[in-house]
């Protein structure tokens, strides 16, 4: 069992969580509720990485940010950081592949706050700060439940891109599928299903968690309060 | 707000804990190395860390993966590769530090189902005959394009003149151990595989293992080289002197390799 | 005094009107005419190509100086057709969401005193899926009131709502507004409603102003062929203008000579358009006592006869009109008397108040 790698995968899992859910909000709020001609251009690009193979991104991510690319050379002038086979270039990764989980839930749900309510709360005194804060955040909010649910549960699974952009290097980039992978390699099938099936096991809480949650409010907000 | 208390809770647990300092264990030289000397690596690892206190930390895949991953920048330190091309491409284009070594040689090994041949001192004319009887529908070697071991394979297929013969009946895999995957899983005849990969798989409870005749593939292509790469230290080069040595060179033979050829380049 | 002037392109608006304040006001037209747009723009919800609103001196909304108070700084209430409360918060939290600017207890006491206001103290608890029409409604109308706003805007708020239901509202609405003393601009396609509530009234069709005033002139003087039909005046009938006089002005109906009490100066020969509320034309017994004074009498064959209920509709032709019918609303009694029925002869009187003679 792969501790370190099972850490790397958590991490992983919360720095994309945690980096990408206001990013999700904002961006899904402002699909929802703002009309301009390039939208359906703006929401395809949003989903693309839903129909994209993951190594089709790993592999602009290598273009665009590897160590032979403009922008790769100038951030390790600058910066002395790598982004690719490091950690912090797994986030990035994991960030661009898993917006369509963090916005889309969220749009559709920012969505369903109908317009009506927007006019009442905004008649009833409410500048739009404490529209958003009071209506529609908490009205949309099994829409962002689902979408952390569904981007934490993602990064653990996530492979190609991983493999892609992060290489295999123990306490580094070697996430807990990653090593799955590299135990098949070596042969090993009893440790790989050992990891896989506690990677099963931990993205199976974690989604029983979520729509645990998303149950509990929908039976509360269906009864009398 | 809501009552979704326990995800946060355990997203924010997982996250916080988990981050805290303890992170990065293994700081060892970070060395690249074919998939192919997976298991005699390992044992020099432990062998190493041993004698010396020191660890590193091993990074396997095929050769061509792990060149493409050091041009796009991969913080590798030494790089083992199976053949000497690759090699050649990394120190053309700047990636290298020093002088090149040979670590090892390969060994190709064929691989059949049980009963398919009579063991024999020219496994690939039995081959032939098999291949004339129709008794092999399916062969497997590695990629001829990437993989150093799949190119001596098409080569001594060349040379036993059964290459035109097979091809129809090739399975391709990506890198030499996807050849090793199909030969335990996919219903194969018989195979021309590293024998590294082979022991470590214990092919040879599924069916038998044949080594192939030192004539019948050109030495040159599984000769495999070694070469510190720019970012390497001091704790590199002591490894990279430690591979040179009778021990780890004993461990390379243990795992199916032999020592490296001592013809000069 | 409530002053407004918009122009708008989608939907299109032209209109320039003031209210009164301090009254319940009607805005009245068909689906499309533009009215929940007024309301939205009197509300700061909608930012037309031109506008100019004040109230009492207050400029909300002034294109040309570029002044534009969105709705959550003006004064004023809103409440919608499909009341609009926030569904995550009980009828108190809904009511206490327009009072952010008070600490919560001051907060709590001012909303559980609005529910009272409207009749629902006990429900404060209870969240808007467990209210029925009436009670979100009332709600809703608690919301709106909390902040004591200077102009209570309504937006169809009773269409949903079944009659029984409606009436209460209504009765609570004029009680809500005498004791208040806001001005009231209520939205409906209800003309028996703005009847009932409102004391102006204002005809909108297609973003423009048909008519507006008091709302028991408009109802009975139509201005306009346009507000005739949006009034529900059956009768709509071509005549030529003849000639006036101090007592009003002749028109030529077919070979019929027909008198209005009042009518606009015109050439003669010049066609115009007359109305008559279909219950304003009467049958006429044979031996009248008073003949003279019901008006012109003119001989009529019914073609048609409709019972509604507790009317009856008739349909009849004029002798000597040229063939447009005229439509008679008559209560089963006088239906009876008069024997009326397909093909039956009658007489009937068209009297010159009744007549309205319309641009």
């Amino acid at each position: 069992m792969d501790w370190s790698a099972l850490r790397l995968s958590l991490e992983l899992a919360g720095w994309t969580l945690v980096l990408l859910l206001p990013v999700g909000i904002l961006i899904g709020r402002w699909l929802a509720r703002t009309e301009f001609r390039g939208r359906p251009l703006l929401q395809a690009i949003c989903a693309l990485p839903l129909v994209l193979p993951p190594t089709v991104v790993g592999y602009y991510l290598l273009t665009f940010m590897g160590a032979r690319s403009p922008v790769g050379g100038l951030i390790d002038a600058w910066f002395g950081l790598s982004l690719v086979f490091s950690f912090p270039g797994l986030v990035l990764a994991s960030l661009l592949v898993n917006l369509p989980f963090a916005i889309l839930p969220v749009q559709r749900a920012f969505e369903a706050v109908s317009q009506e309510l927007h006019d009442a709360a905004a008649c009833c005194g409410m500048s739009p700060w404490r529209v958003f804060a009071r209506v529609e955040l908490p009205l949309a909010w099994p829409g962002v439940l689902s979408a952390a649910v569904l981007t934490f549960g993602h990064t653990l699974g996530e492979f190609g891109v991983v493999l892609m952009v992060g290489g295999n290097i123990p306490g580094e980039t070697r996430t807990l599928s990653i090593a799955i992978f590299d135990r098949v390699q070596a042969f090993d099938p009893a440790a790989a299903g050992r990891m896989a099936a506690l990677l099963l096991l931990i993205s199976l809480v974690t989604v029983a968690l979520g729509y645990g949650a998303l149950d509990r409010r929908a039976r509360r907000g269906a009864g009398q309060s | 707000m809501t009552r979704s208390g326990p995800l946060i809770l355990f997203v924010l647990a997982t996250v916080g804990l988990l981050i805290s300092p303890g992170g990065s264990a293994e700081e060892g030289p970070l060395i690249a190395a074919a998939a192919s000397t997976r298991s005699a690596l390992e044992d020099v690892a432990g062998r190493y860390l041993e004698v010396t206190g020191e660890s590193v930390r091993l990074v396997f895949a095929s050769s061509g993966t792990l060149v493409q991953q050091i041009e796009n920048g991969a913080p590798f330190e030494l790089f083992l590769s199976a053949n000497e091309d690759y090699v050649l491409r990394l120190a053309n284009a700047g990636w290298t530090r020093g002088v090149p070594v040979n670590y090892a040689h390969g060994v190709l090994a064929l691989f059949s189902r049980p009963g398919l041949f009579e063991l024999s001192d020219d496994p690939l004319a039995e081959l032939n005959h098999a291949l004339n009887a129709g008794k092999v529908k399916r062969f497997v070697i590695a990629n001829p394009e990437h993989a150093p071991y799949g190119s001596a394979a098409r080569a001594a297929l060349r040379h036993a003149g059964l290459w035109v013969k097979i091809k129809p009946l090739l399975l391709v895999g990506a890198n030499a151990g996807q050849a090793v995957q199909y030969s335990i899983q996919a219903g194969v005849d018989a195979a021309l595989v590293p024998l590294s990969l082979a022991q470590a798989a214990a092919l040879n409870r599924i069916g038998d293992l044949q080594l192939l005749p030192a004539a019948t593939y050109p030495d040159v292509l599984l000769r495999q080289q070694m070469v510190m790469l720019q970012n390497s230290d001091r704790a590199t080069l002591r490894f990279f002197e430690y591979l040179q040595s009778a021990d780890a060179q004993a461990a390379f033979r243990d795992h199916g390799l032999k020592s490296p050829s001592l013809s000069p380049k | 005094m409530l002053s407004v002037s918009l122009q708008h392109d989608r939907p299109g608006l032209a209109l320039d009107f003031d209210l009164p304040p301090g009254q319940l006001s009607a805005i009245v037209g068909p689906s499309g005419s533009g009215k929940t747009s007024v309301l939205r723009a009197l509300a700061g919800l909608l930012r037309t190509r031109s506008a100019r609103i004040s109230l009492e001196g207050d400029i909300w909304a002034d294109t040309n100086t570029g002044i534009f108070q969105p709705a959550h700084l003006r004064p004023v209430g809103f409440v919608g057709q499909k009341y609009a409360l926030f569904p995550h918060m009980s009828a108190i939290e809904n009511v206490s969401a327009a009072l952010l600017h008070l600490p919560g207890v001051e907060r709590k006491r001012q909303a559980q005193a609005c529910l009272d206001a409207v009749g629902i103290a006990g429900l404060a608890a209870r969240s808007p899926s467990a209210l029925s029409g009436g009670q979100c409604q009332r709600v809703a109308m608690a919301r709106a009131l909390v902040r004591k706003p200077r102009l209570l805007l309504l937006d169809e708020p009773f269409s949903a709502l079944d009659r029984s239901t409606r009436k209460r509202l209504h009765v609570e609405l004029k009680r809500l507004q005498a004791n208040l003393g806001m001005t009231v601009v209520l939205v409906t396609h209800d003309l028996d409603e703005a009847a009932q509530l409102s004391q102006t009234l204002c005809l909108l069709r297609r973003g423009r102003v048909l008519q507006h005033g008091l709302t028991s002139e408009v109802l009975r003087r139509p201005a306009s062929v346009e507000a005739a039909r949006l009034m529900d005046f059956s009768n709509l009938v071509q005549a030529q203008w003849i000639g006036a006089d101090h007592k009003g002005v002749s028109l030529r109906w077919g070979e019929v000579v027909l008198r209005a009490a009042v009518g606009p100066l015109s050439k003669p020969g010049v066609p115009v358009s007359w109305t008559i509320r279909s219950s304003d034309v009467f049958l006429v017994k044979d031996g009248h006592p008073d003949e003279s004074s019901l008006g012109v009498l003119v001989h009529a064959r019914v073609t048609e006869v409709i019972s509604m209920g507790d009317s009856v509709l008739a349909t009849v032709l004029v002798q000597g009109s040229g063939g447009e019918p005229l439509r008679m609303r008559l209560r089963p009694g006088a239906v009876r008397r008069h024997g009326v029925h397909v093909g039956r002869r009658l007489r009937i009187a068209i009297h010159p108040k009744a007549v309205i003679v319309l641009a």
